[in-house]
């Protein structure tokens, strides 16, 4: 699966930009699903038939977007403007290479040279509408021919596996899910599954809006990368979780107090089967479950997360070692709700 | 239809968000003669429907909302109006103004301002927090409380007027202009065969949220929404970026707010058509009825375009008429070449 | 059973955002026999249906309360936890608070932070434990703990935690107990999570699909010293009939539908505009196409603080408008 992460992460999808990632996850899909759709907003909604026929009853979610930016102005100079999409810190732009749009230009987000910085300004982090991508065109003509306004950058740098058993990669968050899912949707399953590639999480959990709403499962399972904070200057009620420890269950986050019951049926799961596991120990962020738990009259909502370090950066952590027992604690999960959940005779096909 | 004229009637009756009514039912006169059916729904929406008469055509949902921002009275000293405001109300600007109060008949009411004279040279380069300023309706305490209870809203007092040339002044323009360019897309297109079915929705509470778009579109089921809202036009004391100068057309939303697909075909529409266009980059949230629009039921293709506006939120907003009638012309062209062939 | 004793046995339970089951469980005990059919749905909250023939119309209240969430157990037994429902670190920081299990801890600032500007995560929890293995044994990540002042009553006012939404909910059940015969096909539903963000209610107004809502809440009263005025109602002035507050504009017809009735039955009514609130409304008026809603509030002064304080009659007033709302013959919509 380690494989499949990195092809996955090295895909764009920018929030709205997601086409990469769709066409890629879609094309692997295909051949083991009964049916595939692409809603309007643009989430992929694979439905694959399993041993009990309980129809819409289970989502598994995952987001194919990640942060990055997008150009709203080309200056005379044949510099680009850019706003983030999605929440990214701006200490960890300032200098990093970016590719734009579709094509791959190189780019770079420059700022000015120390020396020309004043004493008072260097403790400060300039504003977004200070900073830049520098293509390197020679005028604002020349730029504007090859960069249309609204085309989106991705943070570049290929995957580096490093230390023990760690990867660096963009958009970890949350390939990592995808992975996850994909790989379930090549297996024979326990039950009738729909998966749902959700767009635009990362600017307001948006796609699960119309994703839920059309499935209108009974219980959903969100796939996700959350924020690992193990670094030696944080103190420890502050780290949140920790690449290496297993996935991550939260009972609750920014956007979701998660199902109890659930809760306990995926912590029960790995207690019994000897699955490392670890919860998030602060409340903060939030994930598609948000969304598709309050969707319509309510879906159970439960969530399994891979620890990432330095997310929503361009060089995002994981611990390898996480994946294999995320893909088995879900796959001991869709066992579960297989023994759960009602069959109904017919299904979403 | 008399641009100006149409947008001044529709300008100058007070529509707070929440209590739109009048304004509500002067939309659907104007619509009438223009579609099918009105109505007025649950939350005050204004909603005209034309059918264009094909089994199964997509349906169309064209959004302007109705509602301005305003103030509601939250009690009475001395005979003075205390008020809290209804939407993003910029506070700067109310010392001295003159308001009105919705009451049967309305009340005239001027924001209570001390003269310089008694004032510190501090103290007035200071903006008035909003919990220290009152209304003057020129009554005492006892007549006062009759005569407004809690929960009285109030808008400002403006009159519609022309400003230069091509431009108008006004109040509420943000977003009854661009209300009035729904109104022009549909005369536009009145005898234009069409291939969808046309929603248009008068929205209620744009200004606390988009509830009326929100449920108005639930309860049309669009395939495919345009708002149409107002954008900030270029002034002297603003930013280049992101503002558009009045007479350079409406501008089309691109980001994730709106469907590429529907993004691009506005603006190849216009360039189709020779009108000017700007395009407008958004990261996120667009502050517009969009962003609600997007994410009804099972989620909707959706556009966004901007009319440019000046003094946005104050009582002498200015528009031009030439961006309206591009508009218009925009999305009447866009809209004519809709549905051909039974697809969006 | 009388206001007070109501008022007491809910403020006595347990239920901060997100674990309401102590208190749904007092509810429930009590809405039996009062209703046709009762549900708990996914997000936990409880839906009393008594059928009629008329409109559908949902009266709601929240049952949950601010308090706090453990997050992290520490090797030498010290408890952190976030805030739920809103709580400032300074509101926190000194107070005593009651788990659901009702093991009393008290929160500190550390050293390193008290006397500056604090956050959360600069706060503790102490509940005597001596290390880990002593808190695992009484405490579990997720377990939630609020203010515990318990209720006293004095000149015709109650002093108490929670009241904010608990106020709300003894006048739905009053009116729910003291209901005669209605047209309405009446829904009562008691919310979860509405101090997080207006979550429980959304699903249950989505279920029920009502055509008129009337949201129970609690609003600031104003009469307090150097009161800002940011509110409207004051104690005393009998039940607040809601325009407006942070999170909902009323409809103007349920608004004169809930005046007409506090007139004609001589029921005292004050007019609410408080927009530093945010009622369960604001997620009931834009439900499917939209619901007809207005709200109903108990002036309540002293709202988040460890404790807060209502009138027995305004809460009277609360009961018998819902009751005559829901009594009412209301026009189809």
């Amino acid at each position: 699966m380690t494989e499949l992460v990195k092809t996955l992460c090295m895909l764009d999808g920018v929030s709205g930009f997601e086409d990469r990632v769709r066409d890629f996850i879609r094309e692997q899909a295909e051949p083991f699903a009964d049916s595939v759709r692409e809603d309007a907003m643009g989430s992929l909604i694979v439905f694959k038939r399993g041993a009990r026929r309980t129809g819409d009853r289970l989502l598994l979610a995952a987001h194919m977007d990640e942060v990055g930016l997008i150009v709203t102005e080309v200056t005379d100079e044949g510099y680009l403007r850019f706003r983030f999409v999605g929440g990214v810190d701006r200490r960890v732009a300032i200098g990093k290479p970016v590719l734009v749009g579709p094509e791959h230009i190189p780019g770079v987000i420059g700022m000015k040279a120390v020396h020309l910085v004043k004493a008072a300004e260097r403790s400060s982090v300039p504003r977004v509408d200070e900073l830049y991508i520098d293509i390197g065109a020679p005028s604002g003509e020349a730029a504007r021919a090859r960069v249309p306004l609204g085309s989106y950058a991705v943070f570049s740098g290929g995957c580096v596996e490093f230390g023990s058993g760690l990867l660096k990669a963009k958009a970890l968050d949350d390939r990592i899910g995808c992975a996850v899912l994909l790989t379930l949707l090549k297996e024979p399953l326990p039950l009738d599954c729909t998966f749902a590639f959700t767009v635009q999480e990362e600017v307001g959990t948006r796609g699960a809006f119309g994703a839920a709403f059309s499935v209108t499962p009974q219980v959903a399972l969100v796939l996700e990368g959350t924020t690992a904070a193990d670094c030696a200057t944080v103190p420890a009620h502050k780290r949140v979780c920790a690449p290496g420890k297993g996935p991550v269950i939260p009972f609750m986050d920014g956007g979701t107090v998660y199902d109890r019951g659930l809760y306990e049926t995926l912590t029960g799961l790995c207690r019994t089967h000897g699955i490392p596991w670890q919860t998030k120990e602060y409340v903060s962020g939030g994930t598609d479950a948000r969304t598709i738990q309050r969707t319509k009259a309510g879906v159970r909502a439960a969530g399994i997360s891979a620890a990432v370090r330095y997310l929503h950066s361009p060089s995002s952590v994981a611990d390898v070692g996480d994946l294999e027992p995320m893909l088995r604690l879900t796959r001991l999960f869709l066992n579960a709700m297989a023994g759960e959940l009602e069959e109904d005779g017919y299904g979403a096909v | 239809m008399d641009l100006f004229e149409t947008l001044k009637r529709l300008s100058e009756l007070p529509a707070p968000s929440g209590s739109e009514e009048a304004a509500a039912r002067a939309a659907c006169a104007l619509m009438a003669p223009l579609v099918d059916r009105v109505s007025i729904d649950r939350l005050g929406n204004a909603v005209g429907e034309r059918d264009c008469g094909k089994p199964g055509a997509p349906r169309l949902l064209l959004d302007a909302h109705l509602d301005e921002i305003g103030f509601v009275v939250t009690g009475v000293e001395e005979g003075y109006l205390r008020f809290q405001t209804i939407g993003g109300v910029d506070a700067r600007v109310l010392p001295g103004r003159e308001m009105t109060l919705l009451t049967d008949p309305p009340l005239f009411g001027v924001v209570a301002a001390l003269p310089p004279h008694l004032q510190t040279a501090e103290e007035m380069e200071k903006t008035i927090p909003l919990d220290q300023l009152r209304i003057d309706i020129g009554m005492d305490q006892e007549r006062a409380a009759a005569a407004v209870p809690v929960g009285t809203r109030a808008v400002y007092r403006a009159e519609c007027f022309r400003l230069g040339e091509d431009q108008v002044c006004g109040k509420a323009l943000d977003d009854r202009a661009c209300v009035t360019a729904l109104l022009r897309t549909l005369e536009l297109l009145k005898d234009v065969e069409l291939d969808v079915d046309l929603t248009v929705l008068c929205s209620t509470f744009e200004e606390t949220g988009g509830a009326g778009a929100a449920t108005g579109a639930f309860a049309a089921r669009p395939d495919l929404c345009v708002a149409v809202d107002v954008t900030h036009g270029r002034t002297p004391d603003g930013p280049k970026s992101g503002t558009f100068p009045l007479g350079s057309g409406p501008a089309v939303g691109v980001g994730p707010n709106m469907t590429r697909w529907v993004s691009r075909k506005l603006e190849e529409t216009a360039r189709r058509e020779g009108i000017p266009v700007s395009l407008e980059v958004m990261p996120g949230d667009s502050g517009t009825n969009a962003w609600v629009l997007q994410i009804s039921r099972e989620g909707v293709a959706t556009g966004l375009l901007s009319l440019p506006l000046k003094y946005m939120h104050t009582p002498v907003e200015v528009v031009q008429l030439s961006d309206l009638e591009g508009l218009a012309r925009l999305l009447a062209a866009f809209i004519a070449d809709l549905g051909k062939g039974g697809a969006l | 059973m009388e206001l007070f004793e109501t008022l007491k046995l809910l403020t006595e339970a347990h239920g901060v955002s997100g674990r309401e089951a102590g208190v749904r469980a007092v509810l429930l005990e009590r809405v039996r026999g009062l209703c046709d059919e009762h549900t708990v749905d996914v997000m936990g909250d409880l839906i009393c249906h008594r059928k009629g023939p008329g409109p559908r119309v949902m009266l709601s209240a929240p049952m949950d309360t601010a308090g706090v969430v453990i997050s992290h157990i520490q090797p030498d037994g010290y408890l952190r936890f976030a805030a739920v429902g809103g709580l400032a670190a300074r509101q926190l920081a000194g107070r005593t608070v009651r788990l659901a299990n009702g093991m009393t801890g008290l929160i500190a600032v550390t050293p390193d932070k008290a006397g500056e500007d604090f956050t959360v995560s600069n706060l503790y929890l102490d509940v005597g434990a001596g290390g880990r293995g002593e808190a695992e044994h009484l405490v579990a990540l997720g377990d939630t703990a609020a203010f515990h002042v318990p209720a006293e009553e004095r000149w015709g006012r109650v002093l108490a935690s929670g009241l904010s939404s608990r106020a709300p909910c003894a006048a739905l059940l009053t009116a729910m107990e003291e209901l005669s015969d209605s047209p309405n096909d009446l829904y009562f539903v008691f919310t979860a999570q509405s101090r997080t963000g207006l979550r429980g209610v959304k699903t249950a107004a989505y279920a029920v699909d009502p055509d008129y809502a009337v949201v129970v809440d609690a609003t600031a009263a104003d009469d307090v010293p150097e009161a800002d005025h940011r509110g409207s109602c004051v104690l005393g002035a009998g039940a607040a009939v809601k325009v407006m507050d942070g999170a909902v504009i009323c409809h103007p017809r349920a608004i004169a539908l809930l005046d007409g009735l506090a007139a004609r039955r001589g029921i005292p009514a004050q007019r609410e505009v408080y927009k530093a609130g945010r009622s369960d409304a604001g997620a009931v008026y834009t439900t499917r196409v939209g619901v007809l809603t207005g709200g109903v509030s108990v002036p309540v002064r002293h709202l988040n603080n460890p404790a807060e304080l209502v009138q027995l009659s305004d809460l009277r007033a609360c009961a018998d408008l819902i009751k005559a709302f829901a009594e009412s013959e209301l026009e189809n919509v």
